[in-house]
């Protein structure tokens, strides 16, 4: 069975080179409250909705530090290369791995969702919550390379 | 489901990477397959008997625990 919708395999590496470093600096960033003016920007937004002052409304050019959408976008794309491109030996095996840690990491996500919906409260949940936009593909890359690893080096039994 | 894609693969001296090759799967799924962790599709199934020149039902064999 081939799983339509893969990446091609080249994209896997392309994806790890930006993954990592994208990673550290997100960290960082979120730690140290990272936002340097040089990427102060105007940019165009579907839908603004300000939360102090300023006129909300439709299709706005809005002034925004594009660090943390740069980061997001970043974090995503080369996250889903990672996951999604196809391996040079993918196989209907890998691609059953694939697929149960995509299972897996869908209830690992909303089982630490609904655990921080029961106990975390407060401003402290806002940052769960945007964890949690990473935190599926994150499960599903850590699980998927974890079986991989394990399936790749199983015991040879000629 | 058991199998016997071991006792074939010995009969016509190949090796896991032998067969895996001809299937177009990785060795580790041979292995897989062998050690019963692994119940392959239907195309991989035909293929294997194919290679072997027997039917699907000389190399898979169900058990009782497939119809519970």
């Amino acid at each position: 069975m081939k799983l339509p919708y893969l990446f091609p395999t080249r994209y896997k590496s392309t994806g790890w080179i930006v993954f990592f470093p994208t990673l550290i600096l997100g960290f960082l960033t979120v730690l140290y409250d990272w936002e340097p003016s040089w990427l102060d920007v105007k940019f165009p937004t579907l839908y603004n909705d300000p939360l102090i002052f300023g006129n909300g409304g439709w299709f706005k050019l809005v002034e925004i530090n594009i660090l943390n959408d740069l980061l997001g976008v970043l974090m995503i794309v080369s996250g889903l290369f990672v996951g999604f491109s196809r391996l040079e030996d993918e196989d209907e095996y890998i691609s059953k791995l694939r697929l149960e840690s995509l299972v897996w990491s869908v209830y690992a996500n909303y089982l630490v969702l609904l655990f921080a919906f029961l106990f975390v409260n407060g401003m402290s949940f806002m940052w769960v919550m945007i964890f949690n936009m990473y935190t599926i593909l994150f499960f599903f890359i850590i699980r998927f390379h974890w079986k991989l690893y394990q399936f790749k080096n199983s015991v040879y039994e000629e | 489901m058991k199998n016997r894609i071991k006792v074939a693969r010995a009969e016509f001296d190949m090796t896991q990477a032998d067969l895996a090759k001809r299937a177009g799967v990785s060795r580790q799924t041979i292995n897989a397959m062998e050690l019963g962790k692994y119940v392959p599709s239907t195309v991989l199934a035909l293929k294997l008997a194919s290679i072997f020149k027997i039917e699907v039902s000389s190399l898979f064999k169900l058990e009782q625990e497939d119809w519970d």
